[in-house]
């Protein structure tokens, strides 16, 4: 078995594409319709295109729990998916020019340092940096 | 400050309160970043911190969550498959990044990656000529 797959609950596919993608800088890589109007939907680093994919998924929409769930780690701003950043400083300053929404500003944590941001489509994103 | 930085700092306080410790690790860290084609070895990391090896080995884990030996081989399978992607040759790339013997390396990439050096660079060179 391997790990291919990381799944991001969104509300709004469409605008979650354009997010991750103009904002973030992924890559879409499937992109298939799933009937009433929802899709499958994967994304992938630029710089690592064979890795593991994004799948936005409208689990929200759906499933109520997955609401629920959402809104409490939003309201409590736990990040429940982090991305590596090859220095979060500069990826903080970038964002915040692109008009991307920071809860937490880039923190040393140890060995790490970490920000957390808005995505927008109802999750907090963490970026982490090993120091 | 949201429920999860109040966290976040909590951890700070009972995890990464020794700053001296931290930066023992972080130093090993960045030297195995910048020298990972030579041959190293624990006696060898644990001078370049001047603490005792058995220390330094324990540091290093409890702060990355792996043996340095561990670190250092994902370093350098991560280095080779960009001079692969480069178009050095395997043998080449084996040097490069700090192997002793093409069998060791060849194994450990295969392990890692699922491919053997060759496959995954003959993969990446015509994926190169398609685009």
């Amino acid at each position: 078995m391997k790990v291919t797959l990381i799944s991001i609950p969104v509300r709004d596919q469409e605008k979650a594409l354009r997010f991750y993608t103009e904002k973030l800088g992924f890559i879409k890589k499937k992109d298939l319709p799933l009937g009433g109007g929802n899709r499958w939907l994967t994304l992938v680093s630029p710089e690592w295109q064979d890795g593991p994919e994004l799948v936005l998924e409208p689990a929200p929409n759906h499933f109520e729990p997955s609401k629920v769930y959402q809104d409490a780690l939003m309201e409590a701003g736990y990040p429940y998916t982090q991305f590596d950043s090859e220095n979060v400083e500069a990826d903080y300053k970038r964002l915040k020019e692109l008009g991307v929404e920071f809860s937490m500003k880039p923190t040393e944590m140890g060995t790490v340092k970490v920000a957390v941001f808005n995505d927008t489509c109802g999750n907090n994103i963490q970026i982490v940096e090993t120091l | 400050m949201t429920h999860y930085e109040k966290k976040l700092h909590r951890m700070r306080r009972d995890v990464y309160s020794n700053e001296g410790q931290i930066n023992t690790a972080i130093g090993i860290r960045n030297y195995i970043e910048n020298n990972y084609e030579i041959n190293l070895n624990l006696d060898l990391l644990s001078c370049v911190q001047c603490v005792s090896k058995y220390h330094m080995l324990r540091l290093f884990k409890k702060y990355y969550g792996q043996t340095p030996r561990q670190y250092l081989m994902d370093k350098r399978i991560e280095k080779s498959k960009d001079h692969l992607i480069n178009g050095l040759s395997v043998t080449a790339t084996c040097f490069a990044v700090g192997f002793e013997s093409l069998g060791s390396f060849s194994s450990l990439f295969k392990t890692k990656t699922g491919k053997s050096p060759s496959v995954f660079q003959k993969e990446q060179l015509s994926r190169r000529k398609i685009k």
